[in-house]
């Protein structure tokens, strides 16, 4: 489903940021991305999502080479990729439901197209209750868990998160796991990036150790 | 009790179905007051402008018409020659020209009215030798041949042909350049128009920049996010525009009401005379309602390629 060869990255004509990297991500499987700040997690994300392309090296995804797509198929190609990040992005201005809609709002579906579908994922994360209530009203894990909702309601088939328990305290940091561990058994492949070693250990999915630009996959 | 919460939440759904969403772009992040109060002026400018050249063009065109629907013979007094004789066979000589629809000498009493402007009234001008004036109407002024009845009055001695030509080409270039004047005014009111649009826009995209990314991540194409915003913008832009629009009406209305009741009758009825009368007209009113709906599209165009070109920068 991914296939990374010798890809490097650099800003610019700045130093490489990511060196070499090489391996292969297959369909349904967890991995977790880890490494210490500064270690290039977020640039692995962003060449995964599409935002950025590689300086070298080959991309495949989903079988494709990425450097030969423009940008609508790099657009088409990124409706199968959610994304989950650290500080939530949600829309203040718009509800939960709203929020958690917008990825098939913005493909031109009708609300009554979308609108049980929405319903039953806000109640399966939780949030059935909380529909209408606005970002700035919903506490830390209630806010990542409507971005989790609002990833995966186009139905990815891969799953990117940006440190996605940095904002909320241990316990929920599990629950939240449990919930892309929940979706990964769904078929969703998914990427977690988190530099928390208690939640690493409290899971058996294989690491991707990024250091100084390189990777090193355990497990 | 199952149920019941089931029934609340179908309800709470159906309530949510009901209402229309959200716009994707807030209306309070975009300057709206301020571009909508600046809209408003450049739309009132743009109607002033118009209405005015409006008015001028319909006046020049009235003026001219009749002007050209006439001309006049002017017999000055020479010794020896017998004025009425004169004037009779004026009469008859623009009568047998084809196209001439008419022609009838002014008498004394009004030739002498024609100099009070001048002269002042109360005047015993019965002394003096006064021009007579013979007044030539015309069918259509294109299809007479006013070299004829030229040379023919040559045989009249101190009679001559006044066209009024001379009158009405300064009139037309007069009324050319007022009308040129305010068509490059609209299009710098537009020029300004279009670049408050695309400050306001780049604002607007700065501001809501957490909007546009968040879009991009979830799969919205530059096409739909451009959209948003031409949508907001189009909305500020008939609001602005239709507030400017109605002002400017209102302005010609009550101008043409002020100088109505200001300016004597009669007074008021030369000028109307001279100038038409300071209204409008429905396709004055008609031009300046146009004014709104391109302003308004204007608006919405120049958001869009702004936020297309900011779109096409960022990614």
């Amino acid at each position: 489903m991914i296939e990374f060869s010798n890809v490097g990255l650099r800003y610019g004509h700045g130093p490489e940021i990511l060196r070499d990297l090489s391996f292969n991500i297959e369909p349904g499987s967890f991995h977790f991305l880890t490494g210490p700040s500064g270690s290039g997690k977020t640039s692995l994300l962003k060449l995964l999502l599409l935002s950025l392309k590689p300086s070298r090296g080959t991309l495949h995804m989903f079988g494709r080479d990425v450097m030969s797509l423009d940008q609508d198929a790099l657009l088409e190609m990124r409706r199968h990729i959610g994304i989950v990040f650290q500080e939530f992005r949600l829309l203040d201005h718009l509800t939960t439901f709203e929020n958690v809609a917008l990825p098939l709002r913005v493909l031109g579906q009708p609300e009554s197209a979308y609108r049980d579908n929405v319903t039953e994922l806000l109640e399966w994360v939780g949030l059935g209750e909380r529909m209408e209530a606005l970002p700035p009203l919903l506490s830390g894990g209630e806010k990542q868990r409507a971005a989790i909702a609002r990833a995966v309601i186009g139905r990815p088939d891969i799953l990117l998160a940006d440190e996605p328990t940095g904002n909320v305290d241990p316990e929920l940091s599990l629950r939240l796991v449990r919930l892309f561990a929940e979706l990964n058994k769904l078929g969703t492949t998914i990427i977690l990036a988190t530099h928390e070693l208690p939640l690493l250990d409290s899971f058996a999915f294989p690491r991707m150790v990024l250091r100084d630009g390189e990777i090193r996959i355990d497990g | 009790m199952a149920d019941a919460t089931m029934e609340a939440r179908v309800t709470e759904v159906s309530v949510s179905a009901q209402r229309r969403a959200a716009p994707i772009v807030p209306e309070r992040s975009v300057a709206g007051r301020t571009l909508v109060l600046l809209i408003a002026i450049m739309t009132f400018l743009s109607g002033v402008t118009l209405g005015g050249v409006v008015l001028v063009q319909k006046s020049a065109i009235a003026w001219s018409t009749d002007v050209g629907r006439e001309v006049t013979i002017q017999l000055r007094p020479i010794e020896g020659e017998v004025m009425d004789s004169n004037i009779r066979t004026a009469i008859a000589l623009a009568e047998a020209t084809p196209g001439v629809t008419g022609a009838h000498a002014i008498s004394l009493e009004g030739s002498q009215k024609l100099l009070e402007p001048w002269l002042g009234t109360g005047l015993d001008l019965s002394t003096l030798d006064i021009p007579r004036l013979v007044v030539v109407e015309l069918g259509d002024p294109t299809d007479v041949d006013l070299s004829m009845l030229e040379r023919d009055l040559a045989a009249i001695k101190g009679a001559s042909l006044d066209t009024h030509s001379a009158w009405r080409q300064q009139l037309n270039v007069m009324a050319g350049t007022i009308v040129l004047s305010g068509v490059l005014v609209l299009a710098l009111i537009v020029l300004a128009t279009v670049l408050a649009v695309v400050f306001a826009t780049r604002g607007t995209m700065a501001s809501n920049r957490e909007i546009v990314d968040v879009l991009h991540f979830i799969g919205a194409s530059n096409s739909f996010i451009a959209g948003e915003f031409q949508g907001r913008f189009l909305s500020l832009g008939f609001r602005g525009g239709l507030v400017g629009g109605i002002g400017a009406v209102l302005f010609f209305l009550a101008v043409a009401g002020v100088s109505g009741s200001i300016v004597p009758n009669e007074a008021n009825a030369q000028l109307n005379f001279l100038f038409g009368r300071f209204a409008l007209g429905l396709d004055g009113i008609a031009g300046i309602a146009a004014v709104v709906p391109v302003i308004a599209a204007l608006t919405a165009i120049t958001s869009r390629l702004t936020v297309r070109r900011f779109l096409s920068q960022t990614s």
